[in-house]
């Protein structure tokens, strides 16, 4: 889109992650300062060369929360901004990263990301709100009114649902960061429990807690702080949209465009590529029904046709358009403000070629599309 | 008197609360309806906005069967969560009542219906809610 002008090319120089699951011993701070080292060590740079900080979080954990976490790195002064935006916090994050060195204020940035997530339903109304005596407000419950109309509509069948959590579960098992790494079969992801019909447990992803962080760096600055450039990759594109109207706003149709395909023709248009130049692709697969209509969404296949395309494999390892390589959120868990950065530390990992049994061949482009409450989508495209 | 669960949303018609009115905002510029107020149009961004009572009745346009409540729901579980389509545009999510599992349907005509629901041990928590019904 004409308003975004960016003006410097930006490289991910750095990674890391603190692994994804129940931490009860580990506090917020810990799970973030984890993964910060992480991607710290991995960039080569020192914590007293980032002149900035973008920290995506959710849940409340006291004030300026990004502030005292880094403080255990050392007081150095820098701008710190605590970021909230829903499942797209981390992503975010990681997009204010990227405009803050584009154009041209800072020459690095780093974006982090972790949460301490409650157990059971998620919610996204305050606890006095008048949505609690309608009983709208659920996430999944949500996923299960636009599942039953792709179904309806698609004639997909439940079990090219359940093959999107069978297929999240084999890239997991070879995943030491994931939640959950047992395998499955599509029975046994149609027989767990209901939780919103026709969503079994199995189809929704486990609230999760974990953290993840990344380093960016402009690509004229890479020399002066001594950054290995073999192994930076390339911000393309990053793209943040929130609800736009189109028809009626918010519903839960079978397709939903108009909440994902803006930040990807936008990120797209940026990129100076179109889909059929992705080699993989990171979606919000919050539930199998996301990662279909995000799939679709990003045009990676045509509308309706995400569901035949997993029942064919094209998006497992090893087809045509992997998708959701580390496991996704299905598998992975979903700490909310650590998803968005995850999906760009897997796809730095895959375009590094150092992804291990995961490794998809010959990656040189690939996408990171996270979605979160008020209809926000966030779309980066990282190339080699 | 009850009252209702939320006054810009649902007017209730009579002391009661068994019969009222869903509230939307209608854009004298572009002709958009919306669920609740609003300010501005969601669609032409036009301040001139006019309050109207919404049709009573719409269609199912997507429904789950919610084994699992969200904290706080005050209601029987399962539960039936439906999006009806209302003939001005908007969909509204409310639990659908009086309707076995088995009968549900994308598509089926439903109409309003109000409840008065209170939070479990809560004093002075009764509202009056607003529900779908087959017709």
């Amino acid at each position: 889109m004409s308003q975004f002008r960016p003006v410097r090319e930006v490289m991910v120089v750095g990674v890391g992650l603190h692994a994804f699951g129940r931490f009860p011993e580990e506090n917020l701070s810990d799970l973030a300062r984890d993964a910060v080292v992480d991607a710290l060590r991995d960039s080569g740079v020192p914590w007293s060369a980032i002149p900035v900080a973008y920290f995506g979080h959710v849940y409340y954990h006291g004030m300026s929360i990004g502030e005292t976490t880094l403080a255990q790195l050392g007081l150095t002064g820098v701008p710190i901004i605590n970021v909230e935006n829903a499942c797209s916090s981390g992503s975010t994050a990681f997009w204010q990263a990227y405009w803050g060195i584009t154009s041209g204020v800072f020459d690095m940035a780093l974006a982090f990301g972790a949460e301490k997530v409650p157990s059971g339903p998620v919610t996204v109304t305050a606890e006095n709100s008048p949505a609690r005596y309608i009983g709208g407000d659920h996430m999944m419950a949500g996923y299960a009114l636009r599942m039953k109309r792709y179904m309806e509509e698609t004639g997909a069948p439940a079990s090219a649902l359940a093959q999107v959590s069978v297929k999240a579960r084999q890239a997991a098992s070879m995943n030491p960061y994931a939640h959950r790494k047992e395998t499955y079969s599509v029975e046994d992801v149609l027989n767990s429990r209901l939780i919103a019909d026709p969503l079994t447990l199995y189809q929704c992803c486990p609230t999760s807690e974990g953290g993840a962080a990344a380093v960016l760096c402009a690509a004229d600055a890479l020399d002066t702080y001594g950054i290995d450039r073999s192994r930076a990759i390339r911000v393309a594109a990053a793209a943040l949209t929130s609800g736009n109207y189109n028809g009626r706003g918010s519903d839960h149709s079978a397709f939903s465009p108009y909440r994902t395909e803006p930040a990807a023709l936008q990120a797209y248009e940026m990129a100076g590529i179109g889909p059929e130049d992705v080699d993989i692709a990171q979606v919000h697969d919050a539930a199998t029904i996301g990662e279909l209509q995000q799939i679709e969404a990003l045009h990676l296949t045509p509308f309706g046709e995400a569901w035949r395309a997993t029942e064919e494999g094209r998006t497992a390892l090893g087809g045509d358009i992997p998708v959701n390589t580390d496991g996704g959120l299905l598998a992975m868990g979903h700490p909310f403000g650590a998803s968005g950065i995850r999906m760009v530390h897997e796809t730095v990992t895959q375009l590094r070629g150092e992804a291990g049994p995961r490794q998809v061949e010959n990656a040189r482009v690939g996408v990171a599309q996270c979605s979160g409450a008020g209809d926000v989508t966030t779309v980066h495209i990282l190339t080699r | 008197m009850v009252i209702s669960v939320d006054e810009r949303c649902l007017r209730l018609t009579d002391e009661s609360g068994e019969r009222g009115a869903l509230l939307g905002m209608r854009c004298l510029q572009c002709g958009v309806h919306v669920f609740g107020p609003a300010t501005f149009c969601q669609s032409c961004t036009s301040p001139d906005l006019e309050e109207v009572e919404l049709s009573a009745d719409g269609t199912l346009y997507s429904y789950t069967i919610v084994r699992v409540p969200p904290s706080g729901w005050p209601g029987p579980v399962p539960y039936v969560l439906g999006e009806t389509e209302l003939p001005e545009g908007p969909h509204v999510l409310a639990e659908v009542i009086d309707c076995a599992h088995e009968d549900l349907r994308v598509g089926m005509p439903v109409t309003l219906a109000l409840q008065t629901v209170g939070m479990d041990g809560i004093e002075g928590s009764e509202r009056a809610v607003y529900k779908w019904r087959p017709v």
